[in-house]
């Protein structure tokens, strides 16, 4: 359990921002205390500037450690923070999706992250069931399978392309069974024509459609996930392709997406459905969860596997925060030893009659200085660690991952500095325990 | 180092303690979801009388619609995907929209929670969602019960 | 207040129990030059840590002006030697990578603020008479010499009544101890200080008011010269 959890509640009806304040000055107090308390009074800054400065490798190098340390906890929360946020986002447009029964996850993967499988289809009948229900607003057919080169071609209606990308970057929506509207990262031009392949990736067989060329007709706006890499045509087109009816009956077999007539409708693997009434959504949910049919928010989906992702960060964080302890354990019991290189001068201005105190705050801001500019690079290593995670990640998955920095990262921060700022009284307290006159002789 | 900065700090953090100390006091009154609704969908008088303050809510968590979104649906009894037990009528008065002070971590469907917000009463249009909902909490917090 | 320096019954021990320094009776009055002569090992260095109140296991009275260092406090007797007592070490110990300046002001960094100005003033007048033009320099390029003069500097920086200086002209050439001993003792006389060096070159003894000599911790001769 959180240890915070008394505070939030105390502050629970301060906005946001406020909170996230307060937490972090209650974090940092500790350490203001204690650096108010031994310094006041004192400017010890030249002499421990000095201090640095003798041995700069030395303390360059606790510094570092210290930041590789606090920047693997930092790393590991604005990583985590960005991959939700970008699989949030790029499963934005997916309230609930229908398919056949089988494994949400997979489905998931396939519908909204274009991640090929093979699954089952939906017929015509439960199409048009979906597609009748009260306050649906929008129920499209999600039919991959085929691909050009790296994108997957993906049938589905014009409907559907105006959910993802309500105004087009440029060009038009298609008008005809043979256009395409391609995705934002899609490397085709308007008017560029394309023969897609059947299946996807290596086993995608490129002469099955070789009588088939689709001509771009417009382009998509960014949206931060895989479909930037889609290339959307209508579903009667990929229908036709593969040998099937149409969707329509021959009276009218030119008709361009809904309604479809269930008698001529080949299947589907998946149908986005959309409803603006909130419980709409949950009762779809349930009368579409049946023995032929599986209906599931993909929000839910995610939200259960970031809880898992939470629970394994919060393990790593653990793990993270004993590192940075042990890390600072090792640095302050390596000032001690460093302290003893010091030992002369502390002993001289102990000799020459500066206060105890002052002695003390000398070797304490040594060794909060160290820990700060420790905390303070350890939070640019993370930064830059997430950063560049984000940026492969989001090369690899087209997910579009970004990295912040946010307040769990600066309290993680506070949180540390105040502990070993705390733990830097130990060097201070034994270096003031040092025998005057032995030192000096040394 | 600044050490005026120091105090100015140090300073804000205990003129901030006393509001700490009086928010904590105060403890929101708490009711079940169906203690908002007459049976004709008309307020109560108790959601009347505490629109516009905090108060506590039990409830379960719907699955939620969104990943990593301020909002959720609380629920009167846990929403099983069960589709004998949900009777299209009671939908409406049965679910309530919550908008979260914070990134909601999911709970379970079937664990009761107890969420505290602002009650918000009148018909409101999600912007970003498009939801469509009569009773609302804000700037809520929820916990397991 | 005169701070007249007067020792009882003083024994100094080392860990082991053996003897360092013995001083039954010893009495120094008030703007004394004091000479400590003796072979290496004698005591002479335990003799001036104790009078500043840094020795250990030591017991008997080393009063100040009636100020008994003995039975007060370390934090006590830290201040004492803040407020009265200038030290020059046998060597030098100077913060390296401070400048002449700084170093020479060291007394003033645990000072109030209105104290600190007034010793970085001292400081550097010192400084300038001691012929250290360059005190901004940091002191790691400093000669032998420069940085006895700087050690110097920050003895009188805080103006104390009392200065101990422990071979203040060791490792010097001939000139240069010369040239130092008589500005020291110069500047001294001149503010009416307290000066105990102790020294092995004649050439300082002559400038003293009294010489005393220590032998294996005991004091075998206290001779007063006439200047
Ligand atoms: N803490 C101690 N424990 C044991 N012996 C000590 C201790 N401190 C000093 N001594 C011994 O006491 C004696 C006197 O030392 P001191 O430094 O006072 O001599 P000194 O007269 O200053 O010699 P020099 O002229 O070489 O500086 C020496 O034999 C020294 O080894
Ligand atoms: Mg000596």
């Amino acid at each position: 359990m959180n240890p915070l959890a008394p505070l939030y509640r105390a502050i629970e009806w301060m906005p946001v921002l406020a909170q996230d304040i307060t937490v972090l000055v209650v974090l940092v107090m500790p350490a203001l205390i204690v650096g108010a308390l031994v310094l006041v009074g004192f400017r010890p800054f030249p002499l421990v500037r000095a201090m640095l400065w003798r041995f700069r490798w030395t303390n360059a190098l606790f510094v570092l450690l210290i930041a590789v340390s606090v920047g693997l906890g930092v790393g590991l929360i604005a990583q985590e923070r960005g991959l939700r946020q970008g699989t949030a986002r790029a499963a934005d447009p997916f309230d609930l999706v229908i398919s056949a029964p089988g494994s949400e996850i997979t489905m998931m993967f396939a519908a909204v992250y274009l991640q090929p499988s093979d699954v089952p289809l939906l017929s015509g009948e439960i199409y048009d069931e979906v597609a009748n229900a009260p306050d649906v607003t929008l129920a499209a057919p999600i039919a991959f399978g085929d691909s050009y080169v790296s994108s997957p071609v993906v049938g589905s209606t014009a409907q559907f392309v105006t959910h993802l990308s309500p105004d087009l970057a440029e060009g038009a929506m298609f008008a005809d069974r043979l256009e395409a509207v391609i995705g934002s990262r899609v490397d085709l031009a308007l008017g560029d024509s394309f023969t897609p392949a059947h299946g996807v990736g290596d086993a995608a067989e490129h002469d099955a459609h070789a009588h088939v060329e689709y001509v771009v007709s417009g382009r998509m706006q960014p949206t931060g996930s895989p479909w930037d890499r889609a290339i959307i045509v209508p579903v009667e087109a990929v229908w036709e392709i593969h040998g099937l009816a149409n969707g329509h009956a021959p009276e009218n077999a030119d008709q361009l997406g809904p309604p479809f007539d269930p008698d001529y409708f080949p299947g589907t693997p998946a149908i986005l459905v959309s409803a603006e009434q909130l419980y709409v959504n949950y009762a779809l949910r349930a009368q579409f969860t049946t023995d032929r049919t599986m209906a599931f928010f993909p929000g839910t989906v995610l939200a259960n596997l970031y809880s898992l992702m939470g629970d394994v960060r919060q393990v790593m964080s653990i793990m993270a925060v004993v590192t940075q302890i042990l890390v600072t354990a090792g640095v302050l019991a390596g000032l001690v030893i460093l302290t003893r290189l010091f030992a002369r001068r502390l002993a001289l201005l102990r000799a020459l009659g500066a206060p105890g105190r002052f002695v003390f705050s000398v070797v304490w801001s040594y060794a909060a200085t160290l820990i700060f500019s420790g905390a303070v690079l350890g939070v640019a290593i993370g930064y830059g660690a997430a950063a560049l995670i984000s940026r492969v990640v989001s090369a690899q998955t087209d997910i579009l991952v970004t990295a912040t920095l946010s307040w769990p990262e600066f309290h993680l921060v506070g949180a540390f500095v105040s502990l070993t700022v705390i733990l830097a009284l130990v060097p201070a307290f034994i270096a003031l325990s040092r025998p005057v006159v032995t030192d000096l002789r040394s | 180092m600044n050490r005026r900065g120091f105090f100015a700090t140090a300073t804000g953090a205990v003129l901030a303690a006393p509001f700490i100390v009086t928010g904590a006091a105060a403890a929101e009154p708490q009711v079940r979801l169906r203690e908002l609704y007459e049976r004709d969908m008309s307020f109560t008088p108790f959601a009347l009388e505490n629109a516009g303050t905090r108060v506590a809510i039990e409830g379960f968590m719907a699955p939620p619609l969104k990943a990593d979104s301020n909002f959720y649906v609380l629920t009167n009894i846990p929403m099983a995907v069960c589709p004998f037990c949900s009777s299209e009528a009671e939908w409406p008065n049965d679910i309530l929209a919550v908008y979260a002070q914070r990134v909601v971590n999911v709970i379970p469907f079937n664990v009761k929670i107890i969420t505290r917000g602002t009650l918000e009463l009148g018909t409101y249009t999600d912007p970003e969602l498009g939801f469509v909902s009569r009773v609302r909490l804000i700037d809520a917090v929820q916990e397991r019960a | 207040m005169s701070l007249d320096l007067k020792i009882d019954d003083l024994e100094v021990r080392a860990a082991s129990g053996r003897v360092l320094l013995s001083v039954p009776r010893l009495s120094v009055a008030a703007g004394m030059c004091l000479g400590v002569k003796g072979p290496s090992g004698a005591g002479k260095s335990t003799f001036l840590f104790s009078l500043a109140g840094l020795g250990a296991n030591s017991s008997g009275a080393i009063a100040w002006g009636g100020t008994d260092l003995m039975v007060l406090s370390p934090e006590a007797r830290a201040k004492f030697r803040r407020h009265h007592i200038g030290m020059v070490f046998q060597d030098f110990l100077l913060f390296e990578e401070l400048s002449a300046a700084a170093n020479a002001a060291l007394p003033g960094a645990y000072s109030r603020r209105a104290r600190q100005a007034v010793i970085a003033r001292k400081a550097g007048d010192v400084l300038d008479r001691l012929g250290i033009a360059h005190g901004g320099r940091t002191v790691e390029s400093f000669s032998g010499g420069e940085r006895q003069r700087v050690a110097i500097a920050r003895a009188l920086a805080a103006d104390p009544e009392i200065v101990l200086a422990d071979e203040p002209t060791a490792s010097l050439d001939r000139k240069t101890a010369d040239r130092l001993i008589e500005d020291l003792v110069r500047m001294v006389r001149e503010e009416g200080k307290t000066l105990i060096a102790v020294s092995h070159d004649p050439a300082v003894y002559t400038r003293m008011d009294r010489v005393i000599e220590i032998v294996d911790g005991a004091i075998v001769s206290d001779e007063v010269r006439d200047g």
